[in-house]
């Protein structure tokens, strides 16, 4: 995935793909397109940032067999988390043998291959948006925004991404250096630089969190705790709770693991729950790596003003 | 006769800055693929115009932090019955007491001295009770370990800095909530006051209850955590969604004390702009109007 996300394509020019070959044409025509807004554009000029062309990748998925990753996850109370830092998590009944349909145990567990499917929507989408601003002759891609919506009633999701390609005036990269992207553009952009920091990439990672819900979960949910269960009737939701906590935190795992002790700028975390008992929680945390070119020159404590307008 | 000074010619602002910071930049980055730096990155939700204001003021960003609780709420105790429906108010207040207290434990563990920004997101359901905090832990840029209290603040990290410019200091978050019935009319008074229009005391009368309650919860949680007062207060209330003769109200705020001996008078600096807001030309006015 850090492969995909942090943008190994070439400036001046990035390997030769498939990119259609009316986009080919349209990139190197000579007037260029940008998604920027009329500030933002003319702060870029101003930092000696020319735009070269409105750059987009598409990928549409299709959400098909999830499976079920290691054996047994979310069937069995011995099985456990299918890789490395992942979270798989057994609570178990507290009553004993009641009846066939009291459920003996409830799971929690991460689904590394949907976040590997989104990822592969995600990087695939980058990765052709990098492919253009190649084929623009860029240095860099601003003001990048990423959409992912479902495309009908169906499991098919688009990813799109866009972004404005630009060039760095009177520079002359060395060959095979990487094109760096962020979803900042104009003063904003400015005031990054200026404070010393320098976008690398774009990053993005989704994590999944499976819950077959335990039968003190079944209760404590529709609100029969006090009746059927061993609960005071305002108890946590312990499973519930820790899967939602453990969704964020394989997020921002993930995404840690890209930035490669960069920093992440702006991040946006944007949890999503299907479901009521037995549901799938997902989280999906944005933002942008940056990396510090020069010492911290903090800015003057500011003045509060008041205005008289 | 003497020749008049000349008029004083604006300073001359030299190169600007900006298009030498990019190309250092881009030169950083192209002369290394990964990080020089030995230490872990920050990861922030804050924008660059907050970040920046918190180096102005010695502080920095560390991690992005979250706190997440969902608390059941009995079956069937929204229906009928009369005074404060206790049960959804401590299922409530017990949601947010463990949220907060996840968040400033994540904050800790991430070398924080506190959280700004932090997003509150309540979710009542009629059988369970969700409350999502996430925000941005933060810390004296010369810190050296772990701080004694780690704060939880909803504050902008623009408000924190005007905060700590005033001498104050975050101390946690505040919160406070109550659900009420609001009993419902006998007959006869339902049917005089059918088609009038009169204020419906049972409703009017259970808000003030709730209000009362939960502004008390709010105020005794900031008490206890070592608050003087409660700033940038939100409050939400209003009938459930579920439930048409229970009202609900909750309130949370970021609880603060002196930092000094005394506050300390910002003295605004006033500015008049010179831009004028007004329009100056409307394709109406072509009509006379």
């Amino acid at each position: 995935m850090s492969d995909l996300i942090g943008g190994d394509r070439s400036a001046g020019g990035g390997p030769a793909g498939d990119l259609p070959e009316a986009a080919d044409r349209r990139l190197t025509s000579g007037a260029f397109s940008s998604g920027l807004t009329v500030p933002d554009f003319a702060a870029c000029l101003h930092m000696g940032l020319r735009p070269v062309g409105l750059v987009q990748g598409f990928c549409v998925m299709q959400w098909g067999w999830t499976g079920q990753g290691s054996i047994m996850r979310g069937t069995s109370p011995y099985s456990t988390a299918g890789r490395s830092g992942s979270y798989s998590e057994v609570f178990r009944c507290p009553h004993g043998y009641v009846s066939a349909e009291h459920r003996s145990f409830g799971q929690n567990f991460d689904q590394p291959w949907v976040e590997q499917a989104w990822a592969q929507g995600f990087g695939s989408a980058y990765g052709r948006l990098m492919e253009e601003a190649g084929e623009a002759g860029a240095h860099g891609v601003i003001g990048v925004v990423d959409t992912n919506r479902h495309l009908a009633d169906l499991n098919v999701t688009e990813f799109h991404i866009l972004g404005t390609a630009v060039v760095v005036e009177g520079w002359d990269p060395p060959p095979g250096t990487p094109i760096w992207t962020t979803s900042l553009a104009g003063q904003r952009l400015g005031k990054l630089l200026e404070a010393g920091l320098m976008p690398v990439s774009v990053v993005a990672a989704m994590s999944s969190v499976r819950v077959w819900a335990s039968c003190m979960t079944e209760y404590l949910m529709s609100g029969q705790a006090v009746t059927w269960g061993q609960a005071t009737g305002t108890d946590e939701v312990v499973q519930i709770s820790k899967a939602h906590m453990e969704v964020r935190r394989l997020a921002r795992d993930q995404v840690r693991g890209m930035l490669g002790g960069d920093s992440l700028h702006g991040a946006r975390l944007d949890v999503f729950e299907r479901g009521g008992e037995d549901q799938v929680i997902e989280a999906v945390l944005r933002g942008t790596r940056v990396r510090r070119f020069k010492d911290v020159d903090p800015i003057p404590v500011p003045k509060p003003t008041v205005s008289l307008a | 006769m003497t020749v008049p000074p000349t008029e004083p010619t604006p300073a001359d602002p030299g190169p600007d800055r900006l298009p030498a910071e990019l190309l250092a930049g881009v030169t950083a980055l192209a002369r290394s693929r990964s990080s020089p730096a030995a230490e872990r990155g920050a990861t922030s939700d804050l924008t660059i115009d907050q970040s920046l204001l918190l180096h102005a003021i010695g502080w920095e960003p560390v991690e992005l932090v979250c706190g997440v609780s969902v608390v059941s709420v009995p079956y069937g105790i929204w229906s009928w019955g009369s005074g404060e429906i206790s049960l959804a108010s401590a299922a409530h207040n017990a949601a947010v007491r463990n949220a907060a207290s996840r968040l400033g434990q994540e904050a800790a563990t991430a070398g924080g001295h506190g959280v700004v920004g932090v997003s509150v997101e309540v979710t009542i359901h009629s059988r369970h009770i969700a409350v999502e905090l996430t925000g941005s832990a933060v810390r004296p840029s010369r810190a050296k370990g772990a701080a004694k209290a780690v704060f939880v603040s909803d504050l902008s990290a623009r408000d924190f800095v005007l905060l700590e410019q005033a001498g104050w200091e975050p101390v946690g978050l505040a919160f406070g909530a109550s659900f009420v019935y609001a009993p419902r009319r006998t007959m006869g008074t339902a049917m005089r006051q059918k088609g009038q229009n009169v204020e419906l005391t049972n409703f009017t009368e259970a808000m003030y209850s709730a209000r009362e309650a939960a502004m008390a919860r709010m105020q005794t949680s900031a008490i206890v955590m070592g608050g003087k007062g409660i700033v940038d207060v939100t409050v939400r209330e209003g009938p459930m969604s579920f439930a048409s003769h229970a009202v609900g109200f909750t309130a949370w705020g970021t609880a603060v004390r002196l930092a000094g001996k005394g506050h300390r008078y910002i003295r605004p600096q006033l500015v008049l702009p010179l831009d004028d807001a007004r329009i100056l030309f409307s394709a109406e006015s072509l009509r006379g109007d």
